[in-house]
């Protein structure tokens, strides 16, 4: 009896150890699917593969228009990049019955290209779904009257709108970017051709996500870009097309939606650029002319919209969305050389971040609004000190929700779009959310693209028209 | 005595056929009347308004059910179609790729497809999906809100006492009629609420 209750041991023994070592082979992940790059069957992009681009190859003179108007925005975020309209006509303070009054309006194609205004004159990067043509069209500011426009064929398709730059303009010069990186610079007045410039064909470019974001500057008379490929900048004689300069990109930068900021630093000028993959400051001047001074590839995002936002002291900010929040960095001179300190890093939600539009700097003070992943700070308007920009010392309410729309500051006011065409004004105060006023002026759809004001005239757009409020008394 | 016999025997059938074709009538008419009043009944189901929804991932871990009965939809009129969809690729993630590490939804429901350039189109693989809201948070932050939540009724129980409505913080779920189960985007923001539509999806 003993002896049979061993082998029945044994016997569960030797099961138990079979058991065992089956529990111990089998793979419980033997079910899973692996997920590897390139199950989506990703194509190539086969739009790069179409007929040449010829650039500025038509023109149409629509009419001719003198003006009696002087004021001028001449390009993204105005003369001094600072997004604010300086010696502005005196503003109304408060809206009431029809004010303010939507001027004209007109159609355009869709996206969130801004305007420019020179002198009664308005200058906007366009794009013609019928004629598929990239389009610059200038305009009268006077009544909307279109006066020509400059054009080429180019093939694209809608992603989330197509026309995304503003014009640089100068007396003598309006230099565009297409949504394809196609460069044109055409003299002012008559929209006569000059030069263009295909940075996917010349410099390697890698158009970004959702068409090219990234805005051109005219400084003294040359044209600075930033083609991210084969050159991470470089800088074009306006008058000639001829190639000043090319800053090699030994780190492989990508043109990002931001557009270069100039800045004086201890007394050097230099250009900032907050690309994918790095943020870097080049010489704007002397024998280190088109140089890089310092670049930091701490800052590396898939999708950087917002320009740089540089200070006095050394202090520059980056911001992004898509969950990338901000970086506050310093740099700081070193003999002959510049280092890059990090000072502050987060995320949307602990503190000012934003995803398209560029923070404005009013009375030592940043505003600017919050992304949708902010928490519960989304799409709302804050203000920082620079000094720590984690810190939010007002925003405006669960009530004052905008979105991804422009805003500037004119006549100590602030004026703010929101996606479905809403304009609000707010006195841009250090202390409190003060609003002014409020109206909804069109029913709009993704009212992004960047404002201009001149002569007391607002310039607004949603994704499909071009509206000219006027905001003066 | 005979007479009066034979007017009882035919009373008794009269009486027992007129029974039974009183019990059929009545029999029939509660049926059709029990019938009638089944398809009229005001009968509720679980639905969660996808307007209200916070994203807070409490459908994938309070639901009575495993996994949840709560699962993510896609609105195909609303979709952008993105290259870079907020609702399938993890924020600021490194490539825009099929790849593990890229993609945000924990159990790899959501399946992206290229279409042409430079469109992409995904799609919910529900039984993969655990309803944890993570796609539909990146979709509503970063695109057109078109992946939200719903309760698919193949698969809820129904509880009297939900116990995802129970701890919803944006009381996003309420009762709906079981012949219009669905509260769906793209179509819902146009006032259509139907099975069909989310059947499109």
């Amino acid at each position: 009896m003993e002896k049979k209750f061993k082998y029945i041991l044994w016997g569960i023994g030797a099961v138990m150890l079979i058991l065992f070592f089956w529990w111990l082979m089998k793979d419980p992940t033997s079910q899973f699917a692996e997920s590897k790059p390139g199950e989506d069957n990703r194509g190539s992009d086969t739009a790069r593969l179409g007929p040449p681009v010829v650039i500025g190859e038509n023109f149409q003179l629509f009419g001719t228009a003198t003006s009696v108007y002087k004021g001028t925005w001449t390009r993204f975020r105005g003369a001094d990049y600072d997004n604010i309209v300086k010696n502005s006509l005196p503003l109304t303070n408060s809206w009431s019955g029809n004010d303010p009054e939507i001027k004209w309006s007109v159609e355009l194609g869709e996206g969130h290209a801004g305007p420019a205004i020179y002198e009664g004159k308005v200058y906007l990067m366009d794009y013609d779904e019928a004629k598929r043509e990239d389009a610059l069209r200038c305009f009268s500011l006077e009544d909307g009257k279109e006066l020509w426009r400059r054009s080429y064929k180019v093939s694209l398709k809608r992603n989330h709108g197509m026309s995304r730059t503003v014009p640089a303009v100068t007396a003598d010069y309006v230099l565009t970017v297409g949504p394809r990186c196609h460069v044109m610079c055409v003299k002012r007045e008559t929209g006569d051709f000059l030069w263009g410039l295909d940075l996917v064909q010349q410099y390697q470019t890698e158009v970004p996500l959702w068409f090219t974001g990234q805005c051109p500057m005219i400084d003294h008379n040359k044209a600075i870009l930033a083609p991210g490929g084969k050159s991470l900048l470089i800088a074009v004689d306006c008058a000639t097309g001829k190639v000043l300069w090319e800053t090699p990109n030994p780190a492989n930068l990508k043109m990002s939606h931001s557009s270069i900021m100039p800045w004086t630093f201890k007394g050097k000028k230099m250009y900032v650029y907050s690309a994918v993959g790095g943020v870097v400051g080049i010489s704007a001047e002397g024998a280190d002319e088109g140089k890089i001074l310092w670049q930091s590839t701490a800052w590396n995002h898939s999708v950087v919209a917002p320009a740089p936002v540089c200070f006095p002291d050394g202090k520059v900010f980056l911001t992004a969305g898509y969950g990338a929040g901000s970086m506050m960095i310093k740099v700081i001179p070193s003999g002959a050389e510049y280092k890059v300190e990090i000072l502050q890093q987060y995320l949307p939600k602990d503190g000012m971040a934003c995803e398209q539009q560029t923070p404005v700097i009013w009375d030592g003070m940043m505003f600017g609004i919050q992304p949708k992943d902010a928490g519960p700070l989304r799409n709302q308007l804050i203000c920082v000190n620079p000094a720590d920009v984690t810190k939010v010392i007002w925003t405006s309410g669960k009530e004052g929700r905008f979105g991804l729309g422009p805003y500037l500051i004119a006549d100590q006011k602030m004026f703010l779009l929101s996606d479905d065409g809403t304009l609000t004004m707010i006195k841009p105060d250090s202390k409190n959310y003060v609003q002014m006023a409020q109206k909804k002026l069109f029913d709009g759809h993704d009212a992004w693209g960047p404002m201009a004001l001149a002569d007391g005239y607002l310039l607004l757009r949603d994704s499909k028209n071009l509206y000219c409020v006027n905001v003066s008394q | 005595m005979s007479d009066k016999k034979e007017p009882k025997s035919i009373e008794r059938r009269r009486f027992i056929r007129g029974g039974m074709q009183m019990a059929l009538a009545v029999s029939l008419g509660g049926v059709a009347g029990f019938s009638l009043l089944k398809s009229t009944s005001k009968e509720l189901v679980w639905q969660l308004d996808p307007f209200k929804c916070v994203q807070c991932g409490r459908c994938a871990t309070e639901c009575v059910m495993t996994p949840s009965a709560v699962k993510c939809v896609h609105a195909y009129d609303l979709c952008g179609y993105c290259d870079l969809c907020g609702g399938y690729l993890k924020p600021d993630s490194n490539a825009r790729s099929t790849a593990a590490e890229n993609q945000l939804c924990p159990t790899a429901a959501i399946k992206r497809k290229y279409i042409e350039e430079p469109y992409f189109e995904y799609v919910i693989e529900e039984n993969l999906c655990i309803g944890c809201a993570k796609c539909v948070a990146g979709c509503t932050s970063f695109g057109n809100g078109s992946l939200h939540l719903q309760v698919r009724h193949d698969r809820c129980e129904n509880c009297n006492d939900c116990a995802i409505a129970r701890v919803c913080p944006a009381d996003a779920f309420q009762r709906v009629p079981v012949d219009n189960p669905y509260l769906i985007k793209g179509g819902f923001t146009k006032g259509g609420t139907s099975k069909d539509q989310l059947k499109k999806g």
